[in-house]
Formats: structure tokens, sequence, C-alpha cells
């Protein structure tokens, strides 16, 4: 085996930690950095800053519709609030999230040293920051932040309807950030197609990996859209041009570019967790995954899938082809339910134990498969008549996305979070953490369904206190209140963390399937000192328990040069059999 | 390089058992706040509106078009609990039936073609007789006959709505009525005939939505869109903007009445003698480039 | 390379199939149009790499029976550290904000960039990396 070291030029050699380090030469590794684990730290923690400040717009929301009539806020800034946590949520927080694991994990579980362009990657982050930054500074301008929903649409959002600089910084400051996200989409793609290890096909990537792949790849599709969209929505605001116009068709030209970008946007924040809860769910069950071909298969159908369906955001607009997009989003139904009972494959027969990431695992099945039937609801036009734009969408949009995001970042965070900083976060606290999220997230949402049917429409400051909306908002405020305090739990996880034990070994799961429980936690400046013979999708499982890999064969009613269907498993048998002899010796 | 990983094993397996005690006492006290909070949600509405329950929330339906939609909604909601249920079950009955009990490896099974296959094709089946009751309730639900008995053109307008009666009263061509931000309008409609709307906006988008009649369409600056409904049923019922429209989007609602049609063309003349007669429509934003059209508000 | 071109090939075949039902049921111009822009985007690469893949030998992390050692050698240069995405960033924010605020400043970033653009594309030309 080669030394990876080897593998790669002297200069980047010259990154050797300093021993001794003053604040000046802390910030200046920070900011200077090119090292794909950093700039991952630095999306994590930048994402997670951005949750925060809109978790807190989310809270004030709620505080303002716990009663009927206004309290808190007054509707100018009751807009502006849920237009940006709109905004942040899904492009500050949700999308640099997915770069942010990516680019911790991706590199280490095809065996690369770093992604392809390390500059560039440093580049989309700040991007993403810089452009993060000049979208909510927009709250110091005297007119405020940007009020016409995070959807846009016009013309609410032209410069007659939504006079003020708030607009203009949104615009350009999503548009700054949506080209880091496209920058780090084709790094991503790059990296994996061109940076493998030796004996790392295509198939025998890990399922994140698979998922990084074919979100990249929604991301080149649609980030580009979002682009030249909010361009030209500035070029009417600010230099008169009359793109979207109502005499022109501009509102409708609007929905259609800003939902072909947002429905793939939806399964790029989706697809990454999927790859997360995937990566868990054999490490805590002991078992590899199961139908690991009908993932990647399912994963490649959704991908392509949400380019086909945006128009079902636009339903009640009378103006879209309904049997055509019904008929498409009904279809996403199939690869999502081969990945629900991929899953529950992988748990079936098992030895599952719960630690924290497992968990949270189990707790994003149960979300987030309420969504997804509520998804089916609302794929009907018919039904949509009723429920579009109402609570109940609000409500369906959160079982989704903050089941899949959210749930599967905590998962993540705990799984990986001995890789990332050598230390393992508490498991007590991460347990009494999920129950708070799980019980507030479902206390929050789930009546939500109910008010969006009996005619709360969304985005509304108030209700009329004779509507009969007033309980059920105010058991969902009670709700929200307790997603608050679970966040109490995990910021004394991580202080506390700092002082824990170093994990000192490769794999402190013990069951860790792919490349990253290959090597230390955490892992070396580029990756591997060493890396192992890959011949399946769990190379690391297969240097830690060639027995029970072998097992494979038999159980799975497989002969043992064909186990998985595209052959794709040649030489492993010969690879497990000397990794046995060689464990046996040390 | 670190050591593997088979230290690991035994020391995660040592912290299990130590917590395996804890659960049992979590889990109680889920399902304890889940009875609470269950409890807590039935009580709140089912004196009133049990009725409601048994439309799964749904308001009481007010038109000819509702039927189509309540039928949908309740046999999409019972296809899709089976569903779920079935799932909710596996997974739970997975979580519960293969804890870990000891340390011995557990089959490692990989695949099952035959399983894979049946789960990948029978979803087709299930959303197949979905698509086809949408559509079937969809064309229901819009259809449009020749001639309906009144047409009344909506506008929706920052932030208020105007409804256009077109009908001859007093010979006079056309009524309309609208409201203000702290008066909301008010829809007149005769029960038992039929109602052409179309919907008009001088300067964004918004929804005309009426909860009770399962109905909503985007009133959109620059086209019109039409809806026809009957309604069956006198009252009063909450009518709202369903499309974000700017600062007061929450106070653009409007109340409808469904009154007898004696009642109805009362209520006209009161309009006309009240001068408002003619078309209300708002501003020319909507059909000029680039906005100097004259100002909204022109009532 | 082929599962690589695969993918994208894949992604082509199913918009070229997609494309024109959503027309010929929807004769919606936008709609349409992104769509088949979306068919070239994914054309594009599965061309590039499929014929790339046909003019070169299997790679290491194409084949399957692969050792670690068969990758051995310069992989690629990886800079230790760079300050100019820094620097970028920082003349992109200021354009942007030139676009909002006024066209001096603008005009200002654009000055700038071209520096910092320069100072990126250059910065392993010159100094101890000189040729």
């Amino acid at each position: 085996m080669a030394d990876v070291a080897e593998r790669i030029s002297a200069g980047a050699r010259v990154t050797a930690l300093p021993r001794r380090r003053s604040l000046g030469s802390v910030v200046r590794k920070w900011v200077t950095t090119t090292d794909h684990k950093l700039i991952g730290h630095l999306y994590l923690m930048t994402s997670f800053g951005f949750f925060l400040i809109a978790g807190v717009m989310a809270l004030l929301i709620r505080a303002e519709l716990a009663e009927p009539g206004l309290q808190v806020v007054n509707e100018e800034v009751y807009n502006q609030l849920f237009t940006m946590h709109g905004t942040i949520m899904l492009l500050l927080f949700a999308t640099p999230l997915f770069v942010g694991f990516a680019n911790e994990i991706v590199p280490i579980q095809i065996g690369a040293p770093d992604v392809a362009f390390p500059r560039l990657n440093m580049f989309s982050f700040w991007l993403f920051l810089f452009g993060g930054l000049i979208t909510i500074s927009a709250f110091l301008t005297p007119g405020g932040a940007a009020d016409f929903g995070w959807t846009g649409y016009a013309p609410l959002s032209n410069e007659v309807r939504s006079p003020g600089v708030g607009g203009d910084l949104w615009i350009m400051g999503l548009w700054m950030a949506g080209l880091g996200t496209i920058l780090g989409a084709v790094n991503f793609v790059t990296t994996i197609i061109t940076l493998r290890a030796p004996g790392m096909t295509m198939f025998r990537m890990p399922i994140f990996t698979w998922n990084v792949l074919v979100t990249s790849i929604l991301v080149l599709i649609a980030f580009p859209i979002l682009a030249a969209t909010l361009l030209m929505l500035e070029a009417d605001r600010a230099l008169g041009a009359h793109v979207f116009d109502a005499a022109n068709g501009g509102p409708l030209l609007w929905q259609h570019l800003f939902w072909f970008f947002g429905h793939p946007e939806v399964y790029i924040i989706a697809l990454p967790f999927f790859g997360i809860i995937t990566e868990i769910l054999p490490v805590f069950s002991r078992k590899p995954i199961f139908g690991y071909v009908g993932l990647v298969a399912a994963t490649l159908s959704i991908g392509a899938l949400s380019i086909a369906v945006w128009a079902h955001h636009m339903f009640v607009t009378g103006a879209v082809n309904l049997p055509f997009f019904s008929f498409m989003t009904f279809l996403i139904a199939v690869p999502t339910g081969v990945k629900f009972f991929n899953w529950i494959g992988t748990m079936w027969g098992g030895s599952i134990s719960f630690d924290t990431p497992m968990l949270w695992s189990v707790g994003f099945l149960v979300t987030f498969l309420f969504g997804g039937l509520t998804g089916v609801i609302l794929a009907s036009p018919a039904l949509d008549y009723q429920l579009s734009d109402s609570y109940f969408v609000v409500a369906h949009f959160h079982y989704v996305v903050f089941g899949t995001v959210v749930f599967a970042m905590f998962a993540g965070f705990y799984y990986w979070w001995p890789k990332m900083t050598g230390r393992m976060l508490d498991e007590k606290l991460g347990k009494l953490h999920f129950w708070l999220l799980f019980i507030g997230f479902h206390t929050t949402f789930l009546v939500q369904h109910w008010l969006g049917v009996e005619g709360l429409p969304r985005r509304y400051a108030t209700y009329g206190a004779n509507e009969g909306f007033t309980t059920m908002n105010q058991i969902s405020t009670v709700g929200a209140m307790l997603l608050g305090i679970s966040m109490l739990p995990f910021f004394y996880n991580l202080y506390k963390s700092r002082r824990a034990p170093l994990v000192g070994v490769d794999d402190p799961w013990g069951w860790g399937r792919s490349l990253e429980w290959a090597t230390s936690s955490p892992p070396p400046r580029h990756n591997f000192e060493k890396l192992p013979r890959i011949r399946s999708e769990s190379p690391a499982f297969d240097l830690h328990h060639p027995a029970v890999a072998m097992a494979e064969y038999p159980d799975s009613g497989a002969p043992r040069d064909n186990l998985l269907d595209a052959g794709e498993d040649q030489g492993r048998v010969e690879n497990l059999e000397r990794n046995a002899g060689t464990e046996s010796s040390t | 390089m670190g050591s593997n990983g088979t230290p690991g094993v035994v020391r995660a397996a040592g912290l299990k058992r130590a917590r395996a005690a804890v659960r049992p006492a979590k889990r109680r006290l889920l399902v304890a706040t889940s009875v609470a909070v269950g409890t807590l949600v039935l009580t709140g509405c089912s004196s009133e509106t049990t009725e409601q329950w048994k439309r799964l929330g749904l308001p009481e339906g007010a038109t000819d078009r509702t039927e189509a939609m309540r039928s949908l909604w309740i046999g999409a909601w019972i296809a899709a609990l089976i569903i779920g249920v079935l799932t909710w079950g596996l997974i739970l009955y997975a979580s519960i039936r293969y804890r870990r009990r000891n340390e011995d490896a557990p089959r490692q099974t990989r695949y099952n073609l035959p399983l894979e296959v049946l789960y990948t094709l029978a979803p087709f089946a299930v959303i197949g007789v979905l698509f086809f009751y949408t559509v079937e309730n969809g064309n229901k639900i819009t259809h449009m006959s020749d001639n309906p008995s009144h047409t009344i053109n909506v506008v929706g307008q920052q932030w208020q709505w105007t409804f256009n009666y077109k009908e001859t009263v007093d010979g006079k061509e056309g009524v309309w009525e609208t409201g203000t931000l702290d008066k909301p309008a008010e829809l007149w409609l005769p029960v038992n005939e039929s109602v052409h709307f179309d919907l008009t906006s001088p300067d964004v988008i918004h929804s005309f939505w009426v909860p009770s009649f399962y109905f909503k369409l985007d009133v959109i600056p620059g086209r019109t869109n039409k809806l026809e409904l009957t309604p069956t049923k006198t009252g009063t019922f909450a009518g709202k903007c369903a499309e974000l429209c700017g600062l007061y989007h929450s106070r653009m609602v409007f109340t409808v009445k469904v009154v007898t049609a004696d009642e109805y063309q009362a209520h006209l003349r009161e309009l006309a003698a009240k001068g408002q007669t003619g078309a209300a429509t708002g501003g020319q934003d909507a059909t000029t480039i680039p906005g100097h059209g004259k100002q909204e508000g022109e009532k | 390379m082929k599962a690589e071109a695969w993918v994208f090939g894949l992604l082509t075949l199913f918009v070229l199939i997609v494309t024109p039902i959503y027309w010929l049921m929807s004769k919606d111009p936008t709609g349409t149009t992104a769509l088949v822009m979306t068919f070239f985007l994914s054309l594009l690469v599965a061309y590039y790499l499929a014929i790339t893949g046909r003019r070169m030998d299997a790679r290491p992390e194409d084949r399957k029976e692969a050792e670690i050692m068969d990758g051995a050698g310069e992989l690629g240069f990886f800079p230790p550290y760079s300050w100019w995405p820094l620097y970028c960033a920082l003349t992109l924010s200021v354009i942007v904000l030139g676009l909002v605020f006024g066209w001096w400043l603008f005009i200002i970033g654009t000055g700038l960039g071209i520096v910092t653009l320069s100072g990126w594309v250059f910065e392993y030309y010159r100094g101890d990396h000189a040729h």
C-alpha cells in the first residue's frame, strides 16, 4: 500500500501545523486554509449560525401568532421575518450545510487527499459567507429587509411594490451565495469523478457520496437558473428593464423560473441528508446497507424526476398543465418509497443499538414519512385548491425539510463528531436534546395541518379571534418554544465535549463501513497515512471485520463470485481472507 | 495511523448496558406527553365540531363542487394512512424486535431481489389509482358550463377586494361593491344558482380563497382566471387572500353571504341605489408598460 | 469513466423523453426552454466524459482489482494555503454592493477585482514559484 503522502506534491506538505499558535496565526490559518476539513468546519459553523438566527425569527413569528391580533411585531416586521426565515433556512442554512457535510466527508470517503480545487473551495465559502451577510444586512437599512416572501414573486418584488434597498440586498446577496453553491458543486462533481482512490469504482462509493454527486448535478442544473432570474429581477429594479412586468406575463415567467430552481432545491437539501441517514443505519444495525444498487437507482431517479415537477407549486395559478405535473410528482413517491423500504430493510434482522446518531435517524424516518405522505396528498391538484398556500403546506414542508435537514444534521453531528474533532459528544445530553426537539417539533407542526385545512392561509400576521384558530396556534407556539429550548442541551454538549477524552481510534463506533473510519480521528492534513485495499463499498469494515463481511455471502444467498448485482465485489473475497489472516497474526 | 476499530466495539458495548435501564422511563414520558397533547387537541375542538373531524378537518362544504374534493380528500387520506401505519409499524417493529441483545453479529443480508422488485412496483398501483381519481375529481371541480346564471368580476387589489356583479340592475349595466381595511368587502351570492367568476388584479398576485368552497385560484395581474360554482347552502362564509400581496396581506379578507335569489337581487338594487354602478377594476398597471398608468384606487 | 458518463447520460435521456411530452402537453415556452437547456448541459458533460473515457485506459479508480499502489505518484497540486480566495470574494462583494448602492462602488470593485483575480491566477507563477 502506497503512502498517500507520496502521491501528493511537495507543496502540500508545507502546512505541517505550527507547534505554538498565537491568535494571529490561528486566524491566519482559518482564513487562508485550503484544507477541505477546515473549510467543512467553517461551512458547518457558519450555516449553523444562520440556522440559529432564522430559528430566533421563527420563534418571533410563533410568538406573534399565539394570539389573534398584533402583539409582538407589526405587519411590516412580520413580513420581513417570514421572508428572511425562509430565505435563510433554505439558502443560507440547509444548502451550505450540505456543502459543509460534503466537504467534511466526501474526500475521505473516496480516499482523496483533498477536493479537486482547494482554493475554489475556500472561495465558495467566502461567497456564501459574504453573500449571506449582505442578505441579512438588509435588516440594518432604513426600509428593513426584503418582505416579499422567500419566493420573491413578481410583481410584488419589483421596484414599485417593494421599494427600498433591502430587496436589492436580498437579490444580490443570494446571487452571490448561489454562485458559491454552484462553484462548490463543480468542485464535488470533479472530485468524485477524478480523485477516487484506486479500486474505488463508482459502485463502491458510499451512498452519501453518491447522493452528494447527484445533489451537485442538481445544483448545476438549478442554481444557474436562480442566478439568472435574480439578475433579471435586479435589472428590472435597478436598470428599469421590464422582464417581469405583468403586461409581459411576468408573474408567471417568474414563477416558472423560480420553481424550476425551487423544486430541485428541495431535493438539493434532502438528498445529502438521506445520504447521512443511509450511512448511519448500517453502522448501528450492524448490517450492510440493504439494496445498495436499488438505493443508487432511487437517488438517480429522484434527481431526474425533481427536474420535471416544478409547477406543482403553481397548481392554483390556473396556468399550468395539471396532469403532467401531478403525475410526475406522484412518480417521485416511488423511488422515495424504495429508499424507505431499503432503510427498514437495513434495520430488519439487525442488532440495533440506539446510540444518539441512530436515535436521530429513526426520528428522521418517523417524521419524514409523514411529510412524504402529505406530499403525495399535495401532489393532487384537486386537493391543492383547498390546501395550497395554507398552513397545511407550511406543516408539510416543515415535516419534509425540518424532518430531513435538521434531524439528519444532528444525526450527522453526533455520528461524525469524533471524526471531525477527535472527541465524542455526550450521549445522555444527545438523547435529551433529541427528545426535547422531537416532541417540540411535532407539537409545533402537527396541528398546523388542521389549521391549513380549516382555512388559515400562510404568511398571515394575524387571524380572527372568532375563527377557531387560537387554540391550535397556541399549541403550535408552545411546541416552538420547546423546540427552541431543545438547543440548550446541545450547546452544553458542545461546551462539554471540548474536554472530553480523545477517542484515539479510527472507528469509535466499532462497525464503521466507509473509508473515513479507516483513518485517524481527526484525519491528518491529507486524510490518510495509509489506505486499505478497496474491494467493496465498505473498505473500512472489510479491514476491521473481515470474518463478518465474509458472512454476507452465505447470508445473502449469493455465490462468492457474484455478490452485488454488477459483480462489483470482484476480488473482495481474497481481500477478506487476506485481512482475516493479517488480523489474526497481529 | 490509529488502531483499528475493535477496541471501540468493546467500549461501546459497555456503555450500552449502562444506558439500557434509563430508556423505558423516557419512553413512558414520551407516551404520556403525546397522550396529553392529543387530549388537549381533541377536547379543544371536539365539543362543537365532531362533524369536522369526520371530514378530517375540512370545513363544511357549501357548493356543488365540494363533494368531489371531500371524497378525494378522505380517500387519499385512507390510502396514505394505510401506507403510513404499515411503514411506521415496520419501523417501530424493527426498532423493538431487533434491539441489540448480544454482541453476536446479525445475519448480514445485503439484498433480496424479489422483495425489492415488489416494493418498487407496488407503489405504481397506488399512485395510478390516486392519479386517476385526481384527474377525474379535478375535472369535476373545474368544469365550466356554457351559460352560467351570474357572472362576477372579482378584483383583488392591495389590500381589498372589489366585486363587480355583471348584471343589469334598474337599467344600469353592472353594480359593484368594495371594502376597506377596516370594513372588508362582502360578496353576495344567490343560493343554487351557478356563478361564473373572472379574477383580475391591477397590481400584484392575490389568491381568491373561500375555505368552505374548498377552492382557491390565484388572481394574477395581466391575466384573467376563471372559475365557476353553485353555492348550495345559505349562510355567511369567510373569504381570504391566500397569496402574499404585501404589507396588509393578512387583512385582505372578505365575507361571502350566500342568500336566496330575492335577497340577492335586493342587495344588487341597494348597491345600484348607492350609485355603485359600472365597473371598478382598479388601475392599469397590469396592462401597460412600464407602470405609468393611472394610479390604483380609482373606484 | 463509463459509469460517470452514464450518470449524465441517463439524465440526458430522461430530459430528452420528458421535454417533448411537456411541450406537447403544456405549450409552455419557459419550462420547455429550461428543459432544453438542461438537456444540453447534461449532454455536454456526458459526451465529454464518454469521449475522455474512450481515449484513455481505465484509471485505477475504474478498475475493480486496482491496488492502492497503482495510484502512486503525483496526484495533482494542492495549494497549502492561499489568501486569494478571501481577496477575490471581498472584491466581488464590493462589486455586488456596487450594483445595489451605486456605480462608483461597482467601478472600484471591478478595478480591485482585476488585481485580486490576477493574484489568484498567477499565485503559483511568481515569487518562490517563478519559473
